[in-house]
């Protein structure tokens, strides 16, 4: 009995510890990086940025050309250098929603401009015409082939490496075999408006209108390219019918204030827990200090942006999540009270309490569940948090303060009555 | 042991009263809606200048663009006791268009000589707002239905369905109290507030279900009492285990209020407040309406079957 205690109390404590050292470091495994749990990524409410709403100009959009739409804004987005973005389709509401980082100035009051129809183009380059950032120059006089006469353009994945299948309508088919064979050995660029998207060199002259374009492509950079070409250029045109900006000092120091919030919340649970419960209480406040570590660093892996909400969600769930512990100590008290052993008072509170546990933590979940569902934004956040805090305060709650327990009951000080604020017999 | 079900008139006249008084406010002047639901724009801006004045900013709008603001407000902003937030509303209608957004950023650009201005803005179309708040009602029902459906098949031992409708009943009494608050109050109503609200719904059926768990094995326990008696006792031994319960959460968010309400986050303060209101509605609702409510339905439920026991047998 004693060694399982034991043996148990150190894996909860090695798990705690490791998480706690997760929560300021990070891993490296391989070549990918476990992101420490303070390096949690922010949403753009907290780090500010732009938020909008794109809707097509044209009746009968299907999601197919929402799809395409969305491959076309993201490249022009990555062609502004935004990187960090969001950008997804909502079929059911018929737009695209388009998030990203900026702190403000010129950037966000481009949206209209994501918007725009835009044209692709394939054309000769001059060696020496170029931009600021090395990128060859569209020349106007170079046009080649344009996104009409492309018939459709496929990511594709051959021998270890990623690339783009193209093939032409017939007409372009002819006129794209005369160009590379006056161009073998040189580049023809390919142009969304004026902004370069590849600029492969042409390898031999391609008659029958089929080719691939290779490279050092990610999947993500071959569909993209895919999408583009495919897309031509966007199919209609789209407004922005919201257009949100959050400045990012008003997000930052929000940011700072919810986690002092959150830790003086954690530290007055933790005061009236003991005060209420005494021993339990202190250790449960150990527990929901781990729940909230492991929270963080939860979504710090699954790289899911926090937001204002999201932080409002952690800092509940710890509250409801010891919810659970008032119920299981609520439980044993009476039961010393009734004359039971503290070991015995012990069992049937944790065994007692579940079934009220399970029930009160579900529904919450629904609600949880249904808010996810339901809201968009960073609101979104909130019922992720929530959700998650629950699901894991079931184990905090109950595996990790049973294991905490039992382990100071075998530790042989644990038997005082007055340790759990109970009387025997009162 | 005090005895629940025998005042419950009083408690429930309470809760008639706060409800009745938000319904009349309601009627009589509207409730507020925020523009996320109506639709309009909100611009929040930061500003080191401490002189000027809200009739000046207003002045300063209707020149940029000609359109006045429904309201604007000076906020105070706590981390640096020399700033202070400029926030300017524009209603439904009178949302802005792009244009008019960038007049008055450089408006007031110039007014405040900002090399960089620090604004945040939102403006939400009408049609959005409308298609948000159905969403969050829709939310709302079907929220309540799941809830419904699990503490009916959960509390058969109480008879599920009364047990599930009292429950509910204490669910949408604390909804129509957080409304009832905000008619009274005249604030906002946003998603966030919906969002608040089935939060609420969530968690406020946790103290019921504390409750009627010990009924449930109380009832095993003690084969013979009858209804009120089983409720009372079994409310009586619960009343720590509701009471704490709720306690730990809304420290929780009263220190998030409270921190909210000094630095002046606008969203977070919006989303603490119901929640405040609703959770201590939970309570409320939980100790002094769902039981009593269990027992009057209960009780009428027993006496159709004896009486119709009873002529059948006369």
């Amino acid at each position: 009995m004693k060694r399982n205690n034991g043996a148990y109390f150190l894996a909860v404590a090695v798990l705690i510890l490791a998480f706690t050292f997760l929560l300021f470091n990070e891993v490296r495994i391989g070549n990918t990086i476990i992101p420490a749990g303070k390096d949690i990524r922010q949403g753009i409410d907290l780090k500010g940025g732009v938020y909008a709403l794109l809707y097509p100009e044209k009746d009968d959009v299907t999601d197919s050309d929402l799809n395409a739409a969305k491959a076309v804004i993201e490249s022009r987005l990555d062609n502004r250098n935004i990187f960090d973005k969001n950008v997804y389709v909502e079929p059911e509401k018929n737009r695209i929603v388009v998030e990203y980082p900026s702190k403000g100035g010129a950037d966000q009051y481009d949206i209209d401009e994501l918007g725009n129809i835009g044209s692709l183009t394939f054309r000769e380059v001059d060696d020496k015409q170029r931009d600021s950032r090395g990128n060859y120059l569209p020349l106007d006089d170079k046009i080649i082939l344009t996104g009409a006469d492309v018939k459709s353009a496929k990511m594709a994945y051959y021998q270890g490496k990623y690339l783009v299948e193209l093939e032409f309508e017939e007409e372009g088919s002819k006129i794209f075999s005369d160009a590379t064979l006056r161009l073998k050995d040189q580049i023809i660029a390919i142009f969304m408006d004026k902004d370069l998207l590849s600029y492969p060199k042409v390898d031999e002259q391609i008659t029958e209108g089929k080719c691939v374009i290779t490279g050092s492509f990610t999947a993500k950079e071959a569909s993209n390219l895919a999408g583009n070409i495919q897309a031509g250029a966007l199919p209609f045109k789209m407004t922005a019918k919201q257009v949100n900006f959050i400045s990012p000092t008003l997000g930052e120091n929000a940011f700072d204030i919810a986690i002092k919030a959150g830790i003086i919340s954690l530290l007055l649970i933790g005061l009236f827990m003991t005060i209420m419960y005494r021993l339990p209480g202190f250790l449960a406040f150990i527990a929901i200090s781990a729940l909230a570590i492991f929270q963080i660093d939860i979504i710090s892996w699954a790289q899911i942006p926090l937001t204002l909400p999201g932080i409002a969600g952690i800092i509940l769930s710890i509250g409801m999540g010891v919810d659970a512990n008032v119920i299981i100590f609520e439980r044993i008290k009476e039961e010393i009270t009734s004359g039971k052993t503290v070991s015995t008072a012990l069992e049937l509170g944790f065994k007692r309490a579940f079934s009220a546990i399970i029930d009160s933590n579900i529904t919450t979940l629904i609600t949880g569940v249904v808010l996810y569902v339901m809201t968009s934004g960073p609101l979104k956040g909130f019922a992720v948090t929530l959700v998650l805090g629950i699901l894991l305060s079931f184990f905090t709650a109950i595996t990790v303060t049973r294991v905490l327990l039992k382990f100071t009951l075998s530790l042989g000080f644990g038997n005082k009555t007055w340790l759990y604020g109970a009387k025997r017999g009162a | 042991m005090f005895d629940f079900i025998k005042n419950r008139k009083i408690f429930f006249g309470i809760s008639l009263f706060v409800i009745i008084a938000g319904i009349i406010l309601t009627i009589m002047n509207g409730l507020v809606m925020d523009i996320q639901f109506e639709g309009g724009t909100i611009m929040q801006i930061q500003t080191y200048d401490k002189e000027y004045t809200s009739e000046e900013i207003e002045a300063l709008v209707i020149d940029a663009i000609g359109k006045k603001p429904s309201s604007v407000q000076r906020l105070s902003s706590m981390e640096s006791k020399e700033s202070s937030i400029l926030m300017i509303k524009f209603r439904k209608s009178d949302a802005l268009k792009k244009e008019e957004n960038d007049a008055l950023l450089s408006a007031i650009k110039e007014r405040f000589s900002f090399d960089n201005i620090n604004a945040s803005y939102e403006t939400v179309e009408p049609f959005i707002g409308r298609e948000l708040l159905n969403r969050g009602l829709l939310a709302t029902l079907i929220s309540s239905l799941l809830i419904f459906i699990y503490v009916w098949w959960r509390f058969s031992a109480m008879s599920g369905v009364p047990a599930a409708a009292t429950a509910l009943i204490a669910l949408l009494h604390d909804a129509f109290v957080m409304l009832a608050f905000y008619a009274i109050f005249r604030l906002p109503i946003n998603d966030t507030f919906i969002a608040a609200i089935l939060t609420i719904l969530g968690y406020s059926i946790n103290d019921t279900i504390v409750i009627y768990d010990r009924v449930r094995e109380n009832r095993i326990l003690i084969r013979k009492s009858h209804n009120a008696e089983l409720m009372n006792r079994s409310i009586n031994q619960s009343l720590s285990r509701s009471i704490n319960t709720t306690v730990t959460t809304l420290i929780t968010i009263v220190v998030v209020y409270i921190f909210a309400s000094i630095y002046n986050i606008t969203s977070l303060k919006e989303f603490a407040l119901p929640l405040i209101v609703g959770m201590i509605a939970g309570v409320y609702s939980t100790i002094f309406i769902a039981g009593p409510l269990w027992v009057m339905w209960k009780n009428r439920a027993e006496k159709k079957i004896s009486s119709a026991s009873a002529t059948r047998k006369a």
